[in-house]
């Protein structure tokens, strides 16, 4: 029998599941692999209870509804793939976090009484363990390829924790930082993305979340040496990746006067 | 001869020799507001009128007031990009119906003429050929790209902001290793040949005969920029003096800037190290090794199953900057920097590798003794293709471990290993425990991917196999000699065959006590041979557990307990967890052993295991060759060293 394969959907923008069917020319080959038994974006098959051998979980947890959902992919799941920032760390909708969301409640909807919300954005690991996390908003297509295969053939998937500084320097970009002065967070940066900013001359603002040993406060010293206020470094910090622990404790730092 | 020289106005000529003679040109060009390398289509490619200026974590490009075409220090690109790409596949594999097939990944190797090649970049490469192609085990494709490529050197009459070539001996001018020099001397270049090739492609170009004075003025602007260098840096010293500081304050002072971002390896023109990542289809059929750069800055270098060895960014530094410019001259012979100035300038936060020195030297202690470089050995070819083998039994030792048997015909010494591979799933070192010239045993503790993929085959299933790699138990230095084996847990694999050697010559080996711990008596390892050799006389075997159930009757307690009345000629085998070897050996010295008779065997990350990804280095070693066997003392140093 196929192993079977669940893509649950939190409190997220479905960019991930997107991405999954950006995949278009191996889509084929993972439908033949795997019995997809759950998957509402793409398919009418409807199949929540599982049970599941791999299932890709993406968004955050923001409601209390959405909490038995977690456990229950928990506990319905050999492996449990955490997809993308808001799956891993809150994602963008975690700068409520930073708010009163009672407040942000009733300034965006006419109704907030009909809106059941947490006050906190969530990753999934705060509520059941994960198997595996991969980042990115959204991720890359060829990781996401990459974990389904390894899972597949029982192989650790090839998902690094270094900078993105490696990938840019492995592509021969030319380093805007250095050369430009455009603010860069790649060196605090998760690899995945293949550093399309900076090929883009851009600087990254990190849609991978910190990386392992991420030395968030070297680099804010030098955008601030670069002339960025404190106050701007602190929102650099603050975007898709801003409730990971690192990049959460930096901001903090760099907003007190 | 007198001196030769090709008007500026002929530079075309140039291009059109090398393609004629059969190469593509690439060098330096202004493109995104910096100078890189690249395809050159003709001179009009080159950055005339252009120079740079940079300091620590800062480079921008400028006009300046000639139209000098080379008038400006080397950029972010390295002509390693060329000769050791970013990535490249290595192997494929394919694996259907039982079979299973390993053959080399096709190379490009097409002829390339690198124009522009500076004196520490030259230099550099000369320090690349060292791993890649001087070593006991030749990367093919570096080899055959290097031997194909066309040097067209070029003097440097100026200095950059961030050069320091002078102090490391590589420049400014180019005295040897060129194809053709070039020395820019307004409106021509002095020409200088340094090869047969070089000749061939300089008589196809329309040479005069320099001006008198030329050499002069050449030798006078080589000397303008050698008293004109931004940084300098006193090197000859460099390896005994960093690695008697390891423990010098200036560590923590740099790690709390560094980001451990990597940029500073992978713009070093030396620097080598890389992963091997393995590929594959869905299905797991057909499958591929791919290298990539990589660097001690990543955790995933210094990691191995339960272990990571350089945890803090002040470990990635030191690794840094003992292995640039102190372990490289004991593994090849020469330091690993050129004075390029390029880690300067590609730092995002501007840390100076020559700042570093001066401040660990300027309250440094001691220098110590550094060992010197290997004896050169005969070169051996593909070493990344595995040969397909067949696992002809399997016998289950404990729980997690099994014994493979594999149909091998190979020679080893006992202590070596061999990379072990299935095809979509990885590849690992695995000590050999034993074989008889026409099948090899490897005892694997399945605590992985890989190793439990491996755990998992069955007789008849196919693996990929390479090696046998690295040094060996002194078996010699045994002889006539009192040997005392202690072993920790799947550590008395790698010292099975050796055992069997000394059970199987009496004459040799007259006493030999093997004092063997485990966690529990379910996790012995090779229980029968255990009892013959504990049947031999001159043997002595003690075992003991961890914890027990009231039926064991050996010991309990740990290894180390064991180590007394240690004979003082005895030569010390020793295997097992690196906490566990140290205790041993301590015990073992305490009880009137010297260091230099106890041998260890070490692990660490391996991608190769022939010298070339780097992963596997322990200070001025490289475990994979020197090792996985040391004499003790030669580590002692490092093996007590936090972050090594
Ligand atoms: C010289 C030597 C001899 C040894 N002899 C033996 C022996 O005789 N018996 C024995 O049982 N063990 C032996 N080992 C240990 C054995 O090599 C490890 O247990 C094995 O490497 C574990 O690999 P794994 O993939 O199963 O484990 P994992 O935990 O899956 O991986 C271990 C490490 O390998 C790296 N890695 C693995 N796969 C990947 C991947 N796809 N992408 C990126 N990184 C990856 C990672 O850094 C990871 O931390 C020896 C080791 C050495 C160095
Ligand atoms: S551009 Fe950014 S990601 Fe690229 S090397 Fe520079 S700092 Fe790193
Ligand atoms: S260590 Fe720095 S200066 Fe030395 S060769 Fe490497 S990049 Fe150049
Ligand atoms: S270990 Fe040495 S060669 Fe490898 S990246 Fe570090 S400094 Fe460079
Ligand atoms: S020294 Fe600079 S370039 Fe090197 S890892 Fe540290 S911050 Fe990055």
């Amino acid at each position: 029998m196929k192993p079977r394969l669940a893509v649950i959907k939190l409190a997220s923008c479905d960019g991930c599941q997107v991405t999954l069917l950006d995949l278009e020319d191996e889509l084929l080959a993972i439908g033949e692999a795997l019995d997809v038994a759950h998957f509402t974006e793409a398919s009418s098959r409807f199949d929540p209870d599982g049970p599941f051998d791999l299932t890709l979980i993406e968004g955050s947890v923001s409601q209390p509804r959405q909490i038995p959902i977690v456990r229950h992919a928990r506990a319905m799941s050999k492996r449990l793939v955490a997809i993308g920032a808001c799956a891993n760390t809150g994602g963008l909708q975690a700068l409520r976090n930073w708010a009163n969301h009672e407040e942000y409640l009733s300034l965006v909807y006419a109704r907030p009484e009909y809106i059941e919300t947490l006050a906190e954005s969530k990753p999934v690991s705060e509520l059941v363990p994960v198997d595996f996390e991969l980042n990115g908003c959204p991720p890359d297509r060829h990781q996401l390829l990459e974990v389904i295969t390894a899972f597949l053939v029982g192989r650790r998937p090839n998902i690094r924790s270094e900078s993105v500084c490696l990938e840019c320097k492995r592509a021969g970009h030319v380093c805007v930082h250095v050369a430009y002065g455009i603010p860069c967070l790649g060196p605090v940066t998760q690899a995945g993305c293949g550093a399309l900013c900076p090929g883009k001359r851009r600087g990254c603002y990190s849609c991978f979340g910190p990386r392992e040993n991420a030395n968030t406060g070297s680099l804010a010293d030098d955008l601030e040496r670069k002339g960025l206020p404190p106050a701007e470094v602190a929102r650099r910090f603050r975007l898709i990746y801003g409730w990971a622990p690192p990049f959460r404790a930096e901001s903090a730092r760099r907003e007190k006067p | 001869m007198t001196a030769q020289a090709l008007a500026r106005d002929d530079l075309g000529a140039l291009f059109d020799a090398l393609r004629a003679e059969g190469y593509r040109v690439v060098g330096p060009t202004l493109r995104d507001d910096a100078i890189v390398l690249a395809d050159l289509r003709g001179p009009e490619d080159l950055p005339a009128g252009w120079t740079v200026r940079q300091g620590p974590g800062t480079y921008r490009v400028e006009r300046r007031d000639d139209e000098a075409l080379f008038g400006f220090a080397v950029g972010q690109h390295s002509w390693k990009g060329f000769l050791f790409p970013s990535r490249e596949r290595l192997v494929e594999m394919r694996r259907e119906d039982g079979a299973l097939e390993h053959r080399p990944a096709a190379r490009d190797a097409a002829p390339l003429a690198f124009l522009g090649v500076r004196g520490c970049d030259l230099a550099a490469i000369e320090v690349q050929d060292r791993t890649f192609m001087r070593g006991r085990h030749v990367d093919p494709g570096y080899d055959a790209r290097r031997r194909a490529a066309f040097v067209v050197a070029v003097d440097c009459l100026e200095a950059g902001d961030l050069c320091f070539c002078a102090s490391m001996g590589t420049g400014p001018g180019v005295e040897r290793g060129f194809d053709l020099r070039l020395t820019e001397l307004g409106p021509r270049f002095l020409v200088a040949v340094g090869s047969a090739r070089g000749a061939s492609v300089a008589a196809r170009l329309p040479l005069r005969a320099a001006p008198a004075g030329d050499e002069r003025r050449r030798r006078d602007g080589l000397d303008d920029a050698r008293a004109h260098m931004g940084r300098t840096m006193q090197a000859d010293d460099l390896p005994g003096l960093l690695f008697g500081n390891l423990d010098h304050p200036r560590w923590d002072d740099v790690a709390a800037r560094c980001l451990a971002c990597a940029n500073c390896t992978l713009v070093c023109p030396t620097c080598f190290c890389f992963s091997v990542e393995t590929v594959s289809d869905l299905s797991g059929t057909e499958a591929r090794r791919d290298r990539a750069w990589d660097s001690c800055f990543t955790v995933q270098h210094g990691q191995i199953h339960g272990a990571t060895f350089r945890p803090r960014i002040k470990d990635r530094y030191r690794q840094w900057l003992t292995h640039k410019l102190g372990a490289w001259v004991s593994q090849f012979g020469v330091s690993g920097c050129t004075g390029c100035g390029r880690c300067i300038a590609w730092c995002p936060v501007g840390i100076d590798l020559t700042e570093e020195v001066a401040a660990i030297r300027a309250t440094s202690r001691p220098a110590v003794a550094m060992p010197p470089p290997p004896a050169p050995a005969p070169a051996v070819r593909e070493p990344m293709v595995p040969a397909t083998a067949r696992v002809t039994a399997v016998r289950r030792e404990t729980d997690d471990v099994v014994t493979l048997r594999i149909a091998h015909e190979i020679a080893f010494r006992p202590g070596q290993f061999h990379m072990l591979g299935l095809p979509a799933i990885g590849e690992v070192p695995i000590s050999i425990a034993g074989g008889d010239g026409r099948s090899v045993d490897h005892t694997i503790r399945a605590v992985g991917a890989v190793s439990g993929a491996l755990a998992a085959l069955e007789p008849g299933h196919a693996l990929g196999i390479r090696g046998p790699f690295g040094s060996a138990w002194p078996l010699e230095a045994c002889v006539g000699r009192p040997v005392v084996v202690v072993a920790g847990g799947v550590g008395l694999a790698p010292l099975r065959a050796a055992l069997d050697t000394m059970a199987a010559r009496p004459l040799d080996y007259p006493s030999v006590r093997l004092l063997y711990g485990a966690r529990t008596p379910a996790d012995l390892l090779f229980t029968d041979d255990l009892q013959r050799w504990a049947a031999d006389p001159r043997f002595a075997v003690r075992v003991t557990v961890d914890h027990a159930g009231a039926d064991w009757r050996g010991d309990v307690g740990v290894v180390t307990r064991l180590i007394t009345d240690v004979p003082p000629d005895a030569v010390a085998l020793v295997c097992g967890p690196e906490m566990m070897m140290g205790f041993s050996v301590r015990a073992l010295c305490a009880a009137g052993l010297p260091a230099e008779r106890a041998y260890v065997s070490m692990e660490r990350n391996m991608a190769c295991a022939v010298a070339h990804c780097g992963r596997c280095q322990l200070g001025p070693y490289f475990v994979c060759r020197d090792g996985p066997v040391f004499r003790f003392d030669r580590i002692a140093r490092l093996f007590d060293q936090e972050g090594f």
